[in-house]
């Protein structure tokens, strides 16, 4: 009798359907588990996704042509020379290019009458960014502003803060690359949607303000940023940039993957001078929120993991109680010939067959109430939307983590169904014949 | 009659105040500067009250040592108890930041501002108005009680200063700036300072008076409710130690 065998099947079917409280409560159990890394899943693939349009959006390429420029040891500027120069070369040597921007960097202070803050400013041609504008959801004014040298677009977040609407004043305060005190008065004309934690410290204006503001000629930039037609080409295109421009004569800093604003205190303390580029990726400018992503992932497969166990631990135990109800049925089994093999393969088929019902009964419910919450828009809290890097709730598990959860769960349960079934199989017909009780 | 008066009054108000001339007013930088630039050692004890909108008001106490002959300047904070041990140095061109919490030294501009309150180094070391700034005459004002000369300033070019404008009120009887406004580069106003209280010490090194300033109201002219006292304490003209000026011995203070 092999594995396959319909009698089989139908043995291990009915043995589930005879003891149905049983099987329902441990139906269930698998189930609630099964959903719930459905659902975690789903919550870690909408944090994913959020970090990535957020990161991509504002403050990112999917690769980052960056540096610093040092027109002494002291002074570290994260500007880019001869971006036109540079560009050219991205154009020609990365084939898989989707299209590349050029972005102002800065760091300055947004003063309004009633409160002030620290922001990132993102120096934005607005018409030659089709992501920008796909991404960003305006809750009112218009991105036609941004073409206006004094047109600010701020997130929802930051304009509750500083008491601002669209037509009001503020005032950046910054200092130039060379240590001057500068200022440019700005018009709010767009006020969007917040886009993650991200959104709270970064706002925009146009490239023409920010050079104003900086002081920076047209041949030099904050950033080049990249985007690709596949994200997964990055790595390979990031190496190949490293040696098309070191090829063309521009010095490169040692990889490193982290943000460029973290990177100030070594360019500082290093005694260059001159241009120095700076290749990253998307996900080395998030590498400072990435830690949320790592921690839930942990969590999430921890409280998976304990779960599986506690079910595991449940399952085996059931399983002990059939055996040793079926001892007879076991050893008349065997008398009439049934070999060890069936027998093993006959309560395996059980525990399969109720993992297998039991997670795509999870899975089904999981992706429900997913698809449910997703919809709901719920806000979350404060706290809530630091951790999820949302303002609302996004739970999207993919195709993937379904099939996932399928397997693993109905794997596991498989496998510690085999403990007892070995057991059973290797009972003597005679002994288990006489069994009572 | 009445309107002939009127019209007299008013082109005599219109009529600008007698112009001072550049070489003098160029002297008069070179004055201001002199009499605050000591030829040997100095050190104060300066309190930096720092008031800004939703935050509690903070005290810091810093030494401020310098050797003008040697352009050395090094700030050393000893309250309150978070910022103890900090420091700043400035060796040849670089100005370098010290956290004793992290043991790291980082090298900044010298523009930058003094331990996140209003003053910027300038507000401290030796006084360079005649060596980066272009004079231009502003006027006859009276502050207050005082008669004063209106000096409009601008940098010179290729020397990099934290405020590329300013406007001095200088005291026409004893030569003391009264007040300065420094602008940003865009034009906007973005300091005032006022000097209510000017002290003199015997310099053995000069063998000259030295002028400090004993308090310095300085005013956010673009966040209007931030603002900074500056009370200059206990300055002392004797020699300080050879090997003061040093980040070994910065960092020894916080051990």
């Amino acid at each position: 009798m092999s594995i396959f065998d319909p009698i089989l099947w139908l043995i291990a079917l009915r043995s589930l359907l005879q003891h149905r409280v049983r099987t329902a409560l441990l139906g269930a159990a698998v189930a609630v588990v099964t959903a719930l890394l459905v659902s975690l899943a789903g919550i870690y693939v909408g944090m994913k996704e959020t970090l990535l349009v957020s990161a991509t959006t504002l403050m990112s390429g999917h690769v980052n042509v960056a540096g610093f420029y040092k027109s002494t040891q002291s002074s570290s500027a994260p500007v880019v020379t001869q971006y036109k120069q540079l560009r050219e070369i991205v154009q020609k040597d990365v084939p898989e290019l989707d299209y590349v921007v050029q972005r102002g960097r800065g760091w300055a202070k947004l003063i309004s009458d009633t409160g002030s803050m620290q922001v990132g400013i993102g120096g934005i041609d607005v018409v030659n960014e089709p992501g920008f504008i796909k991404v960003v959801q305006l809750k009112s004014g218009s991105l036609e502003g941004l073409k206006r040298p004094d047109g600010l677009l701020l997130f929802e977040e930051q304009a509750k803060k500083l008491g601002v609407q669209v037509g009001d004043e503020l005032t950046f305060s910054a200092a130039t690359y060379k240590g001057t005190n500068n200022t440019i008065d700005v018009t709010v004309v767009a006020i969007a949607a917040n886009i993650g934690m991200l959104s709270g410290w970064n706002t925009f204006m146009s490239d023409e303000g920010l050079r104003k503001l900086y002081q920076l000629n047209d041949e030099t930039t904050g950033a080049l940023q990249i985007y690709l037609k596949d994200i997964r080409q990055v790595k390979p295109v990031q190496e190949r940039l490293r040696k098309s421009f070191a090829a063309a004569g521009f010095e490169l800093m040692d990889a490193d993957p982290r943000p460029f604003w973290t990177k100030f205190d070594s360019a500082n303390r290093e005694s260059w001078t001159g241009q120095k580029l700076d290749i990253t990726n998307w996900e080395d400018e998030t590498s400072f929120v990435q830690w949320f992503v790592t921690i839930l992932t942990v969590v999430a497969t921890t409280v998976i993991f304990v779960l599986t166990v506690i079910i595991g631990v449940g399952i085996m135990n059931v399983m002990w109680i059939s055996i040793r109800e079926r001892t007879r049925e076991i050893g008349t089994l065997r008398a009439v010939g049934m070999q060890r093999t069936s027998v093993l393969a006959m309560f395996v088929t059980e525990g399969f067959l109720l993992g297998i019902i039991g997670t795509i009964i999870g899975v089904v419910t999981g992706a429900l109430v997913s698809s449910a919450l997703t919809s709901a828009h719920i806000v979350l809290p404060k706290g809530a939307q630091m951790v999820l890097m949302s303002e609302k709730l996004i739970v999207a598990p993919t195709l993937g983590w379904i099939v996932f959860a399928v397997v693993f769960i109905t794997g596991s349960i498989t496998l510690i169904s085999l403990i007892p079934s070995l057991r059973a199989a290797q009972m003597k017909p005679v002994t288990a014949m006489s069994h009572v009780g | 009659m009445r309107t002939t008066l009127s019209f007299l009054f008013a082109v005599l108000s219109a009529l600008p105040a007698l112009a001072v001339e550049k070489p003098e007013m160029l002297k008069l930088l070179a004055e201001i500067d002199d009499r605050q630039r000591n030829g040997g050692d100095y050190k104060a004890l300066v309190y930096l009250e720092q008031k800004e909108k939703d935050k509690a008001d903070v005290v810091r106490e810093v030494l401020v040592y310098r050797r003008d002959a040697d352009d050395k300047l090094m700030l050393l904070f000893t309250q309150p108890k978070s910022e103890e041990g900090k420091g700043i140095l400035r060796l040849d061109k670089n100005l370098w930041t010290y956290d004793p919490g992290t043991g790291k030294w980082d090298r900044t501009t010298e523009r930058e501002r003094i331990g996140g309150t209003n003053t910027r180094r300038s507000d401290f070391d030796e006084s360079r108005l005649a060596e980066e700034y272009e004079p231009s005459f502003g006027g006859e004002a009276k502050l207050g009680k005082f008669d004063t000369l209106v000096l409009d300033l601008k940098v010179k070019d290729g020397i990099d200063v934290a405020y590329p404008i300013l406007k001095l009120w200088i005291d026409k009887d004893n030569h003391n700036i009264l007040k300065r406004q420094e602008f940003a580069l865009s034009g906007k106003l973005a300091r005032t300072s006022y000097y209510p209280k000017w002290q003199k010490l015997f310099s053995e090194s000069k063998n000259a008076e030295l002028w400090f300033p004993g308090e310095i109201r300085i005013f956010d002219e673009i966040e209007t409710s931030n603002s900074t006292l500056v009370l200059m304490k206990a300055v002392d003209l004797h020699s300080l130690d050879q090997n003061l000026f040093t980040k070994a011995w910065l960092e020894s203070k916080s051990r």
